[in-house]
């Protein structure tokens, strides 16, 4: 944790592994997950690098595992997460494995294929249920149509065909008397949604010579390949002759529509039927044993999937990080190159060392430590609280190698900014609760994995939403606000005393702080509650608010550009000390801490009690006017019984302050450049060569990096139109750094007073919810109080979490984010780095986890 | 003004469009793609581009037309997933698109069903964008009239049916006549249809369908010769919204031989470049190759201009072209022959 303060040393390290110790050893520093591996052979395909064997053949453990996986979900069986971590197996063990899946998915395939098949006899023999049963209905009616042709025929699917319906039928009943005409008809099953065009080109291929009938199958009918659930419907077919037989049959094939027989006689067909029921039955028991099976085969596959999930992704893992590594010219080892953290050396050779004795190999690995010019990346040690702090900050930027990590600072200042803003004891509360039922349910929640994001971020920000509702219960406790209404804990200081019916009767009836009426010392912490009932309240809370934003917003600045002193020391950089750090400290405090210098001597020495007019409240000066004339070398004017200034000298000292923020400027604009030129120029004459300005420069961002640097790279052939252009470069970098810091300065102390707005409003919507809509429900007597205040607290209720809490919270949060992002950071944040990103098999689970079930 | 309002109803699905666009396969990628040593290489390259995993759950070994299927349910997911979004007159665009697949469809089924293959074989054959309800019961009809009044009438291709009532009874023939008949009324329809749209999209959309029709026009009158087609009726089949139009194809009926058609082609300074240098010798691209590239040249140019319906249309076409490189290419890994390997046709 020594590091909190700024990122890890990194550096980058060569390792040699002996090829049979490889595995072991990577598989070891996956466990560890502290060495980034670097690509060493960037320009070689994937499929040509060297274990892309053993990746396939993981992939296609995986695909297998995937298909089991999608099995056991079809069946809804579920699947045991231990959430135990099985080290990566040896090479020789994968084969074991691979036989195990290979095994198991062919049995599995086995299985399903004879589901399959048995199920779509299954259907089949339901269709054929169902025909005999509907065709039955359409024989009877035949029949009866036959008796009583007319009314039948208004039965029919289709009116429009009236004609052919009554002479198919007066046909058939012909038939029936013995007649030699001979009707055929066949009967099937076919899709619901396909009924309509089926009859359409039933009836234009046989120009009208046909006679459908059709019945919906009420019950929904499994298909066998997908088991999705399918709506079908019985179909029967009348004509007459051969030709339009095959015709039919033809059509019926096309639109997939399946034929069964169908005997004439209603004998036959109760006896057809009695024979389907009883295959029926006996299908079901052969089903019923091979789901049975499947079932079994699945059970014991889901026991152990997961397990075997992270077997196999690790050996993936290992064999991709392996083929970043190149072969030596003997092939008898492996070289990899590496970031590692400086702290974690004596671990990761632990480690190494594990690993080749897991291995068995004789020869130790090596691990050399390298010096190379590239920046390292960032890697700062987090733990569980200050993760999301540091996320935070990581999502502006990644820091700078080895900058300062304003992470730590952040814990706190981000909490109370926002408090400041979200400053109410009830909301806070409510928030820290939260917050606190988050932390203490840390365990069970995070190994629940939602797939929400909305409550992955909630999630993860825990800890800063349980700071952000604790310090928002004590900003809420000194403004003394829950809710909108003050808690009077110590008893108000103030008194009215008036009589009653004096009160009752004035309505501009004011407290007088210098009489009896205010006890002349103040509330012993936060705002004395009277000032809920105040007329005057919020001119009150915008003065003190205001005020204290200001005063907020110049102490961080000040903090910021501190902070950037102690990166320029850590970094060497003397110039930048001289030149950026002492100037703009000086604009700073000369210009606004001078302001808020006065702030505290307006509060200390101005009074209603103070007895002499100068110190009164008449002649209090107002804090914005005396530094807008200070900064306009205008002189104050006051009323003639008042001093216009607020100590004698003030104004020669105010402009002394001015006119040296104001040599701060050029002093930050052209001093650096012009050393660095004159430092330049020095060297060249001793050395005559010694440029390599350009290539520090380029990495670090900063050109001066190198001067003060005392060990320099080797020297490169001087190039003058680089020269020029650097110092053009220089120039215009350090003019946009100037204006940046100077107009920043002012424009983020003015930024600062979000903190008072955005209270302010958070004050004002609290109270406005409370009157508007609670307060309503306070009114009723009796028993209808009840009912009222029941309807208004929900309604309240419902409104204080989702606005107040919930929007208010955000647009809190948004602010404070900004506010450490731009006025804080800016003051010297690089935020240039890249991520370290250690191979280690915990992230690779855990995206892996993720990945499908997006 | 067109322009103005097109993102109204078109600008999600044209952003989607050319995102898609952007995953069609680089030149870089079919360098690394033609070293491929086997199936699984190619398999394990793709997975590196817009594929990504299309082919993680296919058990090994790979076969060229397990990856051919792949390719194309992708591009069939993707374009159905663009009509499903589509309001009109998109909509209409993009099913005058389907047609041509529906036209192959019918003329694949009807050749089936005349050799005596069950139609339950054919079926897997036919393009999925193709696919219509009545498609499996073709081979109901034994004349085009029955065709026409069974199966297609109630189908969009009904009014391109038109003209081929007449033909007596389908065989080898017939059938190519009536494939180029239909083709010729669908590119026809089409063409006015992009017209009337006008706009970018009838600039674009012309341009391309015109190549379209005159290049049909020539490999028909090519593929003619050595036939029993007449001169008469194989002037009836050139589609008549092509550039050749009127002048070239009068002059492409009289043609005799290869000559003569390249001949009529010098007219036109497009198509004479075309006909320059291919041949069927080794080293020469042949004619067709020609055509396809020259196609996606102009389906690539269709890209260069916002607001109009063409990217739909070409990026199709383009990753159709896609799908053939890869299979071409899969298919020479697959068979080891990797002389012509380098035959594709790059897009980008």
């Amino acid at each position: 944790m020594g590091n909190l303060f700024r990122s890890e040393e990194m550096t980058l390290c060569q390792l040699f592994l002996q090829s049979e110790a490889a595995y072991a050893c990577v598989s070891e520093l996956g466990e560890l997950g502290l060495v980034q591996f670097r690509d060493l052979n960037p320009d070689v395909n994937a499929f040509q690098r060297k274990f892309v064997n053993e990746v396939r053949r993981c992939d296609e453990m995986e695909r297998k595992l995937r298909y089991l996986e999608k099995e056991i979900k079809k069946d809804g069986i579920p699947m045991l997460d231990t959430g135990e971590n099985p080290e990566a197996p040896q090479p020789r063990e994968m084969i074991d494995l691979e036989a195990t899946f290979e095994k198991l998915e062919n049995e599995l395939r086995e299985v399903n294929q004879n589901a399959e098949a048995l199920k779509r006899n299954f259907l089949e023999l339901t269709e054929l249920k169902h025909i005999l049963r509907k065709t039955q209905v359409f024989f009877d009616e035949a029949e009866y149509g036959y008796c009583y042709p007319t009314s039948s025929s208004s039965q029919m699917a289709d009116p429009s065909r009236e004609e052919e319906q009554v002479t198919l039928l007066g046909e058939e009943g012909l038939r029936a008397g013995g007649q030699a005409l001979k009707l055929g008809f066949v009967a099937g099953v076919i899709l619901r949604e396909r009924i309509p065009a089926f009859e359409r080109m039933l009836w234009r291929a046989c120009r009208g010579n046909v006679f459908l009938r059709q019945a919906e199958i009420e019950s929904p009918l499994e298909d066998p390949s997908n088991g999705d659930n399918v709506f079908k419907s019985v179909f029967i077919i009348f004509f007459q002759g051969d030709q339009l037989k095959t015709r039919v049959k033809k059509i019926c094939e096309g639109f997939r529509a399946t034929l069964y027989p169908c005997p004439e006689a209603p004998a036959d067909r109760r006896e057809m039927a009695m024979g389907v029921m009883t295959r029926l039955e006996d299908l079901n028991t052969v089903l019923g044993q091979t789901q049975d099976h499947r079932h079994r085969v699945l059970v014991a596959a889901a026991k152990n999937i997961k397990n075997w999930f992270v077997k196999v992704r690790k050996i993936k893992a290992i064999y991709h990080t392996l083929n970043l590594f190149n072969l030596d010219v003997t092939q008898k080892c492996l070289i990899a190159e590496c970031w590692v953290p400086v702290l974690d050396l004596e671990t990761i050779q632990l480690a190494l060392r594990r690993g080749t004795e897991r291995s068995g190999s004789s020869v130790p690995p090596i691990l050399n430590r390298m010096e190379s010019f590239e920046d390292p990346p960032t890697y700062n040690r987090t733990n569980k609280f200050t993760h999301g702090f540091q996320v935070l900050i990581d999502s502006y930027g990644v820091a700078t190698y080895r900058e300062v990590n304003p992470a730590p600072y952040t814990i706190i200042t981000f909490p109370f900014l926002f408090a400041v803003m979200f400053g109410d004891l009830g909301h806070g509360m409510i928030m820290a609760m939260f917050g606190a039922w988050m932390v203490l349910r840390e365990k069970p929640l995070a190994a629940k994995k939602s797939d929400s994001e909305i409550w992955n971020i909630f999630f993860g920000g825990r800890y800063i939403i349980l700071l952000m509702g604790m310090f928002s219960m004590y900003t809420g406790f000194v403004y003394n606000d829950t809710f909108s209404k003050s808690l009077n804990v110590f008893g108000s200081y103030w008194s009215v005393n008036y009589n009653a019916s004096t009160v009752m009767s004035n309505k501009d009836l004011q407290l007088n702080p210098s009489t009896t009426d205010y006890q002349q010392y103040p509330y012993p912490i936060g705002l004395d509650p009277v000032w809920q009932v105040a007329e005057n309240k919020i001119i009150f809370m915008n003065a003190y608010k205001m005020k204290i934003s200001i005063i907020i917003g110049v102490f961080q600045m000040l903090f910021g550009v501190c902070l950037s002193l102690w990166n320029f020391i850590y970094f060497q950089r003397r110039i930048s000390i001289y030149c950026e750090f002492i100037p703009q400290i000086i604009f700073l405090c000369f210009l606004f801490l001078y302001m808020v210098i006065l702030m505290f001597v307006k509060w200390t020495n101005y009074g209603p009690s103070t007895g002499d007019v100068k110190t009164g409240p008449y002649c209090a000066p107002s804090i914005l006017i005396t530094f807008i004339n200070m900064v306009l070398f205008k002189t104050n004017s006051a009323p003639a019984v008042c001093d216009a200034y607020m100590y004698s000298g003030q104004q020669a000292f105010q402009m002394l302050l001015v006119v040296v923020a104001l040599i701060c400027i050029p002093w930050m604009l052209f001093a650096k450049p012009a050393l660095i030129l004159r430092n330049k120029r020095k060297m060249h004459v001793p050395l005559n060569s010694n440029h390599h300005n350009h290539a520090m420069g380029s990495e670090n961002g900063d050109a001066e990096a190198a001067l003060s640097q005392a060990q320099v790279p080797p020297p490169l052939p001087p190039h003058k139109e680089e020269e020029e252009h650097d110092v053009g470069e220089l120039f215009i970098h350090q003019g946009i750094h100037t204006i940046e810091y100077v107009l920043g300065s002012v424009s983020h102390t003015a930024s600062y007073l979000r903190l008072w707005a955005l209270s302010l409003a958070h004050a004002q919507l609290s109270e406005v919810l409370w009157n508007m809509v609670l307060r309503n429900g306070l009114m009723f007597e009796g028993w209808v109080g009840g009912i009222a205040l029941y309807i208004t607290f929900a309604i309240w209720a419902t409104l204080t979490i989702a606005i107040l809490v919930l929007m208010e919270g955000l647009s809190a949060f948004l602010h404070c984010l900004r506010l450490h992002w731009v006025e804080f950071q800016s003051k010297f944040y690089q935020g240039m780095g890249y991520h370290f990103q250690p191979f280690s098999f915990e992230a690779i689970l855990d995206s892996a986890a993720q990945g499908p079930e997006e | 003004m067109i322009g103005c309002i097109f993102n109204i109803d078109g600008g999600y699905l044209e952003g989607l469009c050319r995102g898609f666009k952007c995953g069609i396969l680089k030149q870089a990628d079919y360098l690394n793609l033609v070293q491929c040593e086997t199936l699984e290489d190619l398999k394990l390259h793709l997975q590196g581009t817009d594929y990504g995993s299309f082919l993680a759950n296919e058990p090994s070994p790979l076969q060229v037309s397990v990856i051919d299927d792949k390719l194309r349910e992708k591009l069939v997911i993707e374009f159905q997933h663009m009509r499903k979004h589509a309001v009109e007159p998109l909509s209409t665009f993009l099913d005058f698109i389907t047609y041509s697949y529906m036209i192959d469809n019918i003329i694949l089924l009807i050749t089936g069903t005349l050799h005596h293959r069950p139609i339950s074989e054919l079926i897997p054959k036919c393009h999925p964008l193709g696919s219509f309800e009545q498609m499996e019961a073709i081979h109901v009809a034994a004349t085009p009239a029955e065709l026409y009044n069974a199966v297609l009438v109630d189908t969009p291709l009904a009014p391109f049916f038109v003209d081929c009532i007449s033909e007596q009874d389908l065989d080898e023939m017939n059938i190519e006549i009536i494939r180029n008949t239909l083709y010729k009324a669908y590119l026809e329809a089409f063409f006015n249809f992009c017209k009337e749209l006008g706009g970018t999209t009838a600039d674009v959309m012309c341009e391309i369908l015109a190549f379209e029709a005159d290049r049909r026009a020539i490999i028909i009158t090519i593929n003619s010769f050595g036939t029993e087609l007449t001169k008469d009726d194989r002037a009836k089949l050139y589609p008549r919204c092509g550039k050749l139009h009127p002048d070239g194809l009068a002059a492409l009926a009289r043609a005799d031989d290869y000559e003569q058609v390249k001949a009529v082609a010098e007219y036109y300074a497009e198509y004479s470049a075309l006909f320059e240098g291919a041949g069927n010798n080794p080293g020469e691209k042949t004619l067709e190759d020609k055509f396809f590239e020259h196609e996606v040249r102009l389906n690539v140019h269709a890209f260069l201009q916002q607001f109009h319906f063409g990217v739909f249309y070409s990026y199709l076409k383009l990753k159709e072209q896609e799908c053939r490189n890869i299979v071409w290419i899969s298919e020479c890994v697959a068979q080891k022959h990797r002389a012509k390997i380098d035959n594709y046709i790059p897009i980008f």
